[in-house]
């Protein structure tokens, strides 16, 4: 499963502080962290919620370059506005990217399109409009199929696309679990080249002890299909479950990276 | 005797069980009598409604609110005891004018324009029906005239209104906006919720209240009921 790093993100408050103060410290040493914890794409998300546009592209000009100066891991570049990732990726050095994200927006496509298009960046896109996220699996569907017609304008295909099919808590209702990976399933079926990515965290909003569920659920996602996750890889328990999860998903072959990893002694058992 | 059957109503709305086929917080009870048919018996019994209300629904509420705010309930308890609470309420619902009382006053709720997000709308509108309030949902994506002509047909005492997108809260001013130009502004109060708004978000689009969770919301309520 492909890891995308979680932790430089400014809705955590000491990253929000840092990123405001600019202290390079702080954030070189998360980038380096995860990197030497195995993952894949580290993600950037300079949004604090109550800056401006302008403000955030210039936190995250800043962030782009002095996380690519710690790390040789590519980035993902995530902002809810169009006009950051755009920012940040003319300061992004090198040809790996992923781009996190779009959803079935028209407006957001026909800014973030171009920016793509003829490029081998990973697109992470939301089964949702503008409108929110739907209830039910068809409805993310449809949003898929909405976003591929438009991606197809742009050039872009469908081995780029990281389709997320979005995650609600079961706390408020308990068939949320089941609707995510059936969305998982479908999308798999329906775009085989496609790739599906989620954000675990929300599945256990409202519960206690969440990262049991969370761990729970990352490891029935990857039955389901899931290829890649979005998560903290400083957390080691959840990393070697992933890790098993991959064995036994056939997606490492001669289990070698398993008992690589066992070799190091990073698995947690 | 009526003592015993409004205190079981009550430990059952702690419990959060809604009839005797649910599961409570605690192991073993199921095949007991739930909230459902302890207000049943008591009806048949003889009980008032108001002990049944008072002494029963709103005091075992009361208990869940605080085990809620004190973190020793979760989510799913908290909407598991507001379920059995709604559930006798509609069960009550005949009783209320013939024994003088009547419920709290109507709230109609609605998740605005543009926006498909009902989670917190719906454990609002579950909350407040367990505080005793007629609960009417308009659902989600609701247009400001809609809500408009609601208003005018059902003569609501409240109006809530719920957003989770920035790109979406401001449909909440519009539709304050459209009761005003529709003479209906004064006629309802409008409260408002939801991840991006906040109490000054409120005041500036002229709301006349605003909760941060559930129990806020129903806080707020009651407080401009009382006002």
């Amino acid at each position: 499963m492909l890891i995308i790093g979680e932790r430089i993100n400014a809705s955590n408050r000491l990253v929000a502080e840092a990123i405001v103060a600019r202290n390079e410290g702080y954030i070189i040493e998360l980038a380096k962290a995860q990197t030497d914890a195995g993952a894949d794409f580290i993600d950037v998300n300079v949004g604090t919620g109550n800056q401006s546009q302008q403000a955030q592209m210039a936190s995250m000009e800043w962030a782009v370059e002095v996380v690519q100066a710690a790390t040789n891991k590519p980035l993902a570049i995530d902002s809810d506005f169009p006009g950051v990732i755009e920012a940040a990726m003319q300061k992004y050095k090198g040809e790996e990217v992923m781009i996190n994200s779009v959803n079935a927006e028209a407006e957001k496509l026909e800014t973030i399109g171009p920016l793509i298009a003829g490029r081998p960046v990973r697109l992470v896109a939301l089964a949702m409009g503008a409108e929110g996220i739907p209830r039910g699996v068809d409805e993310r569907l449809a949003a898929c199929k909405a976003i591929m017609n438009q991606l197809t304008r742009f050039d872009i295909k469908e081995e780029q696309v990281y389709f997320d099919p979005l995650v609600l808590p079961v706390s408020v209702d308990s068939g949320q679990a089941s609707i995510t990976l059936k969305t998982i399933e479908r999308i798999k079926v329906k775009y085989p080249q496609a790739k599906t990515v989620v954000g675990l965290s929300n599945i256990s909003y409202g519960l206690p002890s969440r990262k049991l569920v969370n761990r729970t659920f990352l490891v029935m996602a990857a039955h389901a299909g899931l290829d890649a996750a979005i998560l903290d890889p400083l957390d080691a328990r959840t990393m070697s479950l992933i890790k098993a999860a991959d064995v036994l998903t056939e997606k490492d072959p001669q289990c070698r990276r398993y008992i690589r990893a066992h070799r190091k002694g990073v698995l947690v058992t | 005797m009526s003592e015993d059957i409004t205190s079981l109503i009550k430990e059952n709305v702690i419990q959060g069980r809604v009839t005797a086929d649910d599961e409570g917080m605690d192991e073993g009870l199921v095949g007991q009598p739930g909230v459902t048919e302890l207000v049943e018996q008591a009806l048949a019994d003889g009980v008032s409604v108001a002990d049944i209300i008072n002494k029963g629904l709103t005091a075992g509420m009361s208990v869940v609110g605080e085990k809620f705010e004190a973190k020793e309930y979760f989510i799913p308890d908290m909407l598991a005891s507001a379920e059995a609470v709604g559930n006798a309420m509609e069960i009550l619902e005949p009783y209320l004018t013939q024994s003088g009382i009547s419920a709290k006053g109507t709230i109609l709720v609605a998740t605005v324009k543009g926006d498909l997000h009902d989670i917190g709308k719906n454990i609002v509108s579950i909350l407040l029906r367990g505080a005793g309030y007629i609960v009417k949902d308009l659902g989600n994506d609701v247009e400001p005239q809609a809500i408009v002509e609601a208003v005018r047909a059902e003569k609501p005492q409240f109006l809530g209104l719920s957003a989770l997108l920035t790109s979406t809260m401001v449909h909440m001013g519009e539709t304050i906006q459209a009761l005003k130009d529709n003479d209906l502004r004064d006629s309802v109060k409008v409260v408002i919720g939801g991840a991006p708004v906040s109490e000054d978000f409120a005041r500036s689009i002229g709301a006349d209240g605003y909760g941060a969770d559930g129990f806020q919301a129903v806080a707020v309520v009651e407080s401009l009921s009382a006002a």
